[in-house]
C-alpha cells in the first residue's frame, strides 16, 4: 500500500492496485463520523459500440443500456440490495453518466459490512427476463420525468445540436422505445465487458481506518475469481469539428424562455497533466468572461437579460466536451447574441491580464479547498480525474503555475463561430 | 456541540470550535413572525443587501472583493420555518492556515458588517435602481416555480389545501405582495430586522468561543431587544374540495397527497411520527418504494415527507397519467398496513438505523450542524445527536400504528397532461 501525504492540503491518500487490477484509494478524514464509498466502472452511456469480452466482432447495444444495467444491479435473487444497506444503517445510491457508472453508499457505522455489501453486489450480477421486463416500467417513468424537466431538455438540446455522430448526443437513459429492446443477455454482455475489476476504481473517504480497510478489500477480492484482464475496445464514430446544428428550440409548459449558447471544443484528445492544465485554464477563462465579476454579467444582469437561473459550465472528456452559457430570459435572442459577441471579441483581442488571472486563481483555490470538506466531492472528482489520467491533488499546484497565455490558448479551443450553437425552450402559450 | 453566549437580550452567539473543516462558517439568522407581505419584503431585502453597499457600490465591486478573499462564499437567503420567517447571512471562508496570507477572516467580518449596516443608499432610501432590479429578480424567482412541475404541483397543493394558514405562505411571499412593496416600506422592514428580530449567530471552525464573541461585539452592534413570541397557528383549515385535478402540457402525472396529524414538532410523539414517515415512505426500504415502485413498477419516485411544524405528511409520486386511481389505491393500502401495525422488525430497525445515519451524516458538514442545531435547540436545552437517537430507540410498532390511526387524508392533488381531460369528462 502506498501512502501519499499532501502537506499543503493536510490530507493523506492511501493507494493500492490489487492483483485482479482493481484500483483502491482510501482517504481518512479526521473528526468525520461518516464514510462515503464509491465503486465505479469506466463505462457510461457513450460506450454503445464495442467488442464484447471474449469476442472479436464489434456489436451495438440499445440506447440507455448502461443506465438500465445500473438499475438492475440492485436486484438479486434473494431480494433488494437497498434492504441490506438499510439494515446496516447505510444509504445507497448509484448514477450513470456519459463515461462512468458509480455505485455508492454513505454510512456512519458498520463500515466493514457496508463495504463488503458494496463490493459483493456490484460483482454479482443477477438478470432474468422477468426482472428486466419489470424494470422497464420504472425507467419508463424516469424517462418521462426528465421529458417534463425544461432545464434538462434545454441542456440536452444543446448537446444534441453540437454533436452529429458521437453517442454523447443520446440521452443517458435512452428512450422508452430503445429500452424496450433490452434483454438479460444484453446486460450480461455489457457486464462482462465493462465490470472487470481492471476497469474499476474503489474510493473510500471518511472515518475508515486505511490499513484495516485495505486488508478487507484485499481479502474480499482474493476470494473471487475473474477472467484475465483484457483491454477493452470501444468504437466511436468520427465527429466533425463544427456544431451539427446552428440553432434550435422546442416549446414546453414554461412561463419564460430559456436559452443556452453551446460551444464544442476543438481539443478533446488530452489526458493526464496536460488535460488538467487545459481544463483548469478553460474554467478560469470562462470565469473571467462570464463569471459574476465579468463585464458581461454586469451588463446582462442590470439590464434584466438574465436572472438567478444564469449559469455557465465547461465539461471535457476524452473524445467530446462542451461549454454552455445561458439563463431564463425574456429576450433569449438578444442574450444569445450578447454571449456570442462576448466570445467573438475575446477571440479577436484577449482582454485579460495578470491581475485578472490572480483574482480568479485565488477564487478557484479557495473554492477547491472548500470542496475538500465534502467526502462526496473528493470521491467522485478523484475518480473522474483518475479515469482521465489526472490527479485531483495536483489542482492547486497546477493553478499556481498557470499563466495568462494558458487561458488564452485554452479558450481558442471553443471560440470558433462554427463550433457554436444556440438552443432555447420557449413557452407554449402566449401570456403564460 | 455548540457553546452559547448571550450577546444582548434576544441576540445569541453559538460557537462550535472544531478542526474538522478547512473553512470557517459563519451564519447570522434574523427571525420574526411569518406573514406573506413580510416574506416578500424580506426576500427583496436579502437580495438588495447582497447586491452592493456603501463601500462597494456595484455588484461587480462586491463580488471582486469576495474573489480576492479566496472565493469566500457569501449569500443571504429568505426562508420560513413554521410560523417564523428567517433571513440568513451565510459565509464560508478558507481557514488562514491553508493560505499564504493572514487576516482574511477580519476582512471577511468587515465585509459582513458593511453588508448589514452600510447598504447602498440614495436620498435616504435604498438605491432605486437596485431596489427595482432586485424586486424584479424575486418576482422572477416566484414565477419560475411554474417551470418545475414537481415544485409547482406541491405549491398548488399547499395553496389549495391550506388557504389562509401559515402552511401555505410562500417563503418569498406572493406576486401581489411584491407589487405593493415600496422602497420606503422596505427600509422600515430593514430597520426592524436589525433592531427587533431575534438573532442567532453561528460560528463553526477552528475558533474559540471567547474570540468569536469578541469579534461579534467588535463588528456587529446589536442592541438588546424583546423578540415577539412565536405566533401560534390555528388548526389546518378544510379545503374547498378534497380532490383536485389540474392540467398542464406535460407527459407525466404528478400525484401529491396531504395528510394531517395532531402530532407536531413540539409533541411528545414527534419521534414516533419521524419513524412513521420512514417506515411508510422516507427511504428506499420503505413500503411506498418497495411496493409502488419495485413491486408494481408504477413510478420512478414515490416518497413521503413529514412537515413537523404544522403536523403534515405529504406523499409525492411521478406516475403514468392514466394511473392515478391505481396509485391512490396502492398508497392507501400501504398506509393501511402501517395503521394495522403490519411493520416487520426489519423495517423498524432499518428505519431507526437510517434516521440515525442521516442525522450523524448531516452533522459532518458545518452547514448541517448550524441548520440542525438551529432547528432543535428549542426542543431541549442540551441538544446533541444522542438526544434524538435515544428517543427513536424507544419507539415501538404499536406507537407507530397508533399515530397512523390519527392521520387524516386532507387533500389529493393531481397535475397531469391534457390527454386525461377527456378521460375525466
Amino acid at each position: 500500500m502506498h501512502k501519499l501525504h499532501f502537506r499543503q492540503l493536510d490530507e493523506t491518500l492511501y493507494h493500492e492496485q490489487l492483483e485482479n487490477g482493481l484500483e483502491v484509494f482510501i482517504l481518512p478524514k479526521k473528526d468525520f463520523s461518516k464514510t462515503y464509498a464509491t465503486f465505479t466502472t469506466k463505462y457510461g452511456s457513450i460506450d454503445n459500440r464495442f467488442i464484447p469480452h471474449g469476442s472479436s466482432e464489434p456489436i451495438s447495444v440499445p440506447d440507455g443500456i448502461a443506465h438500465f444495467l445500473e438499475h438492475k444491479m440492485f436486484e438479486k435473487e434473494d431480494g433488494d440490495v437497498f434492504n441490506q444497506f438499510s439494515t446496516h444503517g447505510a444509504s445507497a445510491n448509484a448514477f450513470t453518466s456519459f463515461t462512468r457508472t458509480a455505485y455508492l453508499y454513505s454510512a456512519t457505522g458498520q463500515i466493514k459490512e457496508n463495504t463488503e455489501t458494496l463490493l459483493d453486489f456490484v460483482q454479482d450480477p443477477y438478470f432474468t427476463e422477468q426482472t428486466v421486463e419489470k424494470e422497464k416500467g420504472i425507467i419508463g417513468q424516469e424517462i418521462t420525468m426528465y421529458d417534463d424537466l425544461a432545464d434538462w431538455r434545454l441542456y440536452f438540446g444543446v448537446i444534441e445540436n453540437l454533436y452529429k455522430e458521437h453517442p454523447v448526443k443520446i440521452d443517458i437513459a435512452g428512450t422508452v422505445e430503445s429500452i424496450s429492446q433490452i434483454t438479460a443477455d444484453h446486460l450480461y454482455t455489457c457486464y462482462r465487458t465493462f465490470y472487470h475489476p481492471s476497469n474499476m476504481l474503489l474510493f473510500i473517504v471518511g472515518s475508515a481506518d486505511p490499513e484495516e480497510m485495505m486488508e478487507l478489500v484485499r481479502s474480499n477480492q482474493a476470494k473471487k475469481e475473474f477472467p484475465p484482464a483484457e483491454p477493452i475496445t470501444r468504437l466511436y464514430p468520427d465527429e466533425p469539428k463544427e456544431a451539427a446544428v446552428k440553432s434550435g428550440s422546442i416549446r414546453m409548459s414554461v412561463q419564460k424562455p430559456k436559452v443556452l449558447v453551446g460551444m464544442k471544443p476543438a481539443v478533446t484528445d488530452l489526458s493526464g497533466s496536460e488535460m488538467l492544465k487545459h481544463e483548469l485554464a478553460m474554467q478560469l477563462a470562462l470565469e473571467l468572461l462570464f463569471g459574476r465579476t465579468s463585464d458581461f454579467y454586469h451588463e446582462a444582469y442590470e439590464n434584466d437579460l438574465i436572472d438567478e437561473s444564469y449559469s455557465y459550465e465547461f465539461s471535457l472528456e476524452n473524445g467530446f466536451g462542451y461549454a454552455m452559457v445561458g439563463s431564463d430570459s425574456h429576450e433569449p435572442e438578444k442574450l444569445a447574441e450578447e454571449i456570442s459577441s462576448t466570445l467573438q471579441r475575446a477571440a479577436e483581442m484577449w482582454p485579460f491580464g495578470e491581475e485578472d488571472l490572480n483574482r480568479v486563481r485565488r477564487k478557484k483555490i479557495g473554492t477547491f479547498l472548500r470542496a475538500l470538506n465534502s467526502p462526496e466531492y473528493i470521491a467522485n472528482q478523484f475518480t473522474r480525474y483518475k479515469f482521465n489520467g489526472m490527479d485531483l491533488f495536483e489542482v492547486v499546484p497546477t493553478l499556481e503555475g498557470m499563466e495568462v497565455a494558458d487561458l488564452q490558448e485554452a479558450f481558442a479551443s471553443i471560440s470558433g463561430e462554427q463550433q457554436r450553437t444556440v438552443f432555447s425552450v420557449l413557452p407554449n402559450r402566449k401570456g403564460q | 456541540m455548540f457553546e452559547t453566549i448571550g450577546i444582548a437580550n434576544g441576540v445569541r452567539l453559538h460557537v462550535n470550535e472544531t478542526k474538522q473543516f478547512k473553512t470557517v462558517n459563519i451564519a447570522l439568522k434574523f427571525k420574526t413572525g411569518l406573514s406573506a407581505p413580510k416574506a416578500a419584503a424580506r426576500s427583496v431585502l436579502a437580495n438588495v443587501l447582497q447586491h452592493s453597499n456603501e463601500e462597494y457600490p456595484s455588484h461587480t465591486a462586491l463580488r471582486m472583493v469576495l474573489d480576492d478573499l479566496y472565493g469566500t462564499s457569501l449569500y443571504i437567503d429568505a426562508a420560513k420555518r413554521g410560523t417564523e420567517h428567517i433571513v440568513s447571512l451565510n459565509v464560508e471562508t478558507v481557514n488562514d492556515q491553508y493560505l499564504s496570507e493572514d487576516g482574511v477572516l477580519e476582512k471577511v467580518l468587515n465585509l459582513m458588517y458593511l453588508i448589514l449596516f452600510k447598504p447602498n443608499m440614495e436620498n435616504g432610501l435604498f438605491k432605486e435602481t437596485v431596489f427595482n432590479r432586485e424586486k424584479n429578480v424575486v418576482r422572477q424567482r416566484i414565477e419560475s416555480i411554474y417551470d418545475d412541475k414537481t415544485r409547482y404541483a406541491q405549491h398548488r397543493l399547499t395553496e389549495l389545501a391550506f388557504p389562509g394558514h401559515p402552511a401555505s405562505v410562500p417563503a418569498n411571499g406572493t406576486i401581489g405582495d411584491l407589487d405593493g412593496l415600496t422602497n420606503e416600506a422596505l427600509l422600515a422592514v430593514y430597520q426592524s430586522m436589525l433592531k427587533e428580530d431575534k438573532i442567532d449567530i453561528y460560528v463553526v471552525g477552528d475558533f474559540d468561543a471567547e474570540k468569536a464573541a469578541a469579534y461579534v461585539r467588535r463588528y456587529f452592534h446589536f442592541d438588546g431587544r424583546e423578540p415577539e413570541q412565536a405566533l401560534v397557528h390555528g388548526d389546518v383549515p378544510q379545503p374547498e374540495k378534497e380532490r383536485v385535478t389540474e392540467n398542464e402540457e406535460m407527459k407525466q402525472g404528478k400525484l401529491h397527497i396531504a395528510y394531517t396529524t395532531p402530532v407536531t414538532f413540539r409533541d411528545e410523539r414527534f419521534p414516533v411520527m419521524q419513524l412513521l414517515n420512514g417506515v411508510f415512505g422516507g427511504y428506499a426500504h420503505s413500503k411506498l418504494f418497495m411496493n409502488v415502485r419495485e413491486k408494481e413498477s408504477m413510478a420512478y419516485y414515490v416518497s413521503s415527507s413529514y412537515a413537523s411544524q404544522f403536523g403534515l405528511l405529504f406523499v409525492l409520486a411521478g406516475i403514468d397519467q392514466a394511473m392515478d386511481e391505481k396509485a391512490i389505491r396502492l398508497i392507501g393500502e400501504q398506509l393501511e398496513e402501517v395503521k394495522n401495525g403490519e411493520i416487520s422488525d426489519e423495517e423498524l430497525g432499518q428505519t431507526k438505523a437510517l434516521l440515525t445515519n442521516q442525522l450523524k451524516e448531516a452533522l459532518d458538514s458545518a452547514r448541517g450542524q448550524i441548520d440542525i442545531f438551529d432547528q432543535y435547540m428549542g426542543l431541549t436545552d442540551e441538544f446533541d445527536a444522542d438526544y434524538l437517537i435515544s428517543r427513536w430507540a424507544d419507539v415501538t410498532k404499536e406507537d407507530i400504528a397508533a399515530a397512523a390511526a390519527e392521520l387524516e387524508l386532507h387533500m389529493i392533488y393531481f397535475l397531469t397532461g391534457k390527454e386525461s381531460e377527456q378521460r375525466h369528462a
